[in-house]
C-alpha cells in the first residue's frame, strides 16, 4: 500500500484574503475583574492552601515518627492562633472545593459507560455527599477519642 | 508546548493523581483539618484524644498508615495541579511549561515526604 502523504495545512484556505476583514481579537482590560475570572482564580487559589495544609500535615506526621518531644512541639506549632486561623481557612476552603466540584461533577459523566447508563445527577451528587459526611464523621470521632 | 512535552506525556497520569486529590484527599483532610488543625488546638476535644501514645497507635497502624498517606499525598496533587492552572488562568500560559514542571516537581518532592513520614511512624 503506497504511503499516504499529507496535505499542506493550508490546503483548504482561500487563494485572496476575502474582502470582509474581522479585527484582530483583543483581550479587554477588565478581563481579571470579570465575574467568571474571579470564580477561576479563587478556585485556583484553593491549591496554594491544599499544598500547605499538606506540608502542615507532613511535618504534623514526621514529628509523631520522631518521638513524643518533637512531637509535643509540632502540637504547640499547631496551637498557635495563626496555625488555628490557617486551618479553619484550609477547611473553608476544602468545603468550597468540595461543594463546587460534587455540583461539576455529575454534568462531566458520560452518556453510557459501557453497556450502562450513569446515574441520575441527583443521585451521583447524593453518593459523594454521603460520602464526604460519612466519612469526615467517623475519622472525626476515631480523632476525637469517640471511637476506639 | 509540543506533542513529546513530558506534560503531555504524563498528562494522564496527572489528571488521575489530581483526580484522586480533589475527591478522595478533600474526603480524607476535612477530619484531619476540623480535629487537628482546629478542634484540638481549641481545647474542643480531650487532650488525650491526641497524646503521643494514642496518636502513635493510630497512625502506626496499617490502615491508619493508609489513610494518612492519603490525607498527606493526596491533596498535594490537587494544589499542585491547581497551582499550575491558576497561573495559566493569570495570564502566564507562555510560561506554563516551567511552571507546569515546578508545581509537578514540588508535588513528587511532597509527596515522598510524605511517604517517608508514614514509613518511619
Amino acid at each position: 500500500m503506497p504511503a499516504r502523504k499529507a496535505s499542506h495545512p493550508q490546503a483548504m484556505a482561500p487563494s485572496a484574503p476575502g474582502r470582509t476583514r474581522t479585527a484582530p481579537p483583543v483581550q479587554p482590560g477588565s478581563w481579571q475583574t470579570s465575574r467568571r475570572m474571579k470564580q477561576y482564580s479563587r478556585f485556583g487559589m484553593t491549591g496554594w492552601v491544599y499544598l500547605l495544609a499538606s506540608i502542615s500535615a507532613i511535618e504534623m506526621v514526621y514529628a509523631l515518627g520522631s518521638g513524643p518531644e518533637a512531637y509535643e512541639r509540632m502540637q504547640g506549632v499547631f496551637g498557635h492562633p495563626l496555625m488555628v486561623l490557617f486551618h479553619a481557612i484550609s477547611l473553608f476552603s476544602v468545603g468550597y472545593v468540595v461543594v463546587r466540584f460534587f455540583g461539576l461533577f455529575p454534568k462531566a459523566q458520560p452518556a453510557r459507560i459501557g453497556p450502562l447508563k450513569p446515574p441520575p445527577g441527583p443521585v451521583i451528587a447524593a453518593t459523594l455527599y454521603g460520602a464526604w459526611i460519612g466519612i469526615t464523621l467517623v475519622l472525626s470521632a476515631i480523632l476525637a477519642g469517640g471511637i476506639f | 508546548m509540543s506533542q513529546g512535552h513530558p506534560l503531555l506525556k504524563f498528562e494522564p497520569l496527572i489528571w488521575f493523581l489530581f483526580g484522586q486529590g480533589i475527591l478522595v484527599g478533600s474526603i480524607l483532610i476535612t477530619s484531619w483539618l476540623l480535629v487537628v488543625g482546629i478542634l484540638h488546638p481549641l481545647g474542643i476535644v480531650s487532650p488525650e484524644a491526641l497524646a503521643y501514645e494514642r496518636a502513635h497507635m493510630l497512625a502506626s497502624h496499617p490502615v491508619g498508615r493508609l489513610v494518612l498517606l492519603g490525607i498527606l499525598a493526596l491533596p498535594v496533587w490537587k494544589g499542585a495541579h491547581h497551582v499550575r492552572h491558576f497561573f495559566i488562568d493569570r495570564g502566564h500560559a507562555e510560561r506554563d511549561s516551567l511552571i507546569g514542571r515546578f508545581c509537578y516537581l514540588a508535588a513528587i518532592l511532597l509527596s515522598v515526604a510524605a511517604l517517608v513520614s508514614v514509613v518511619r511512624l
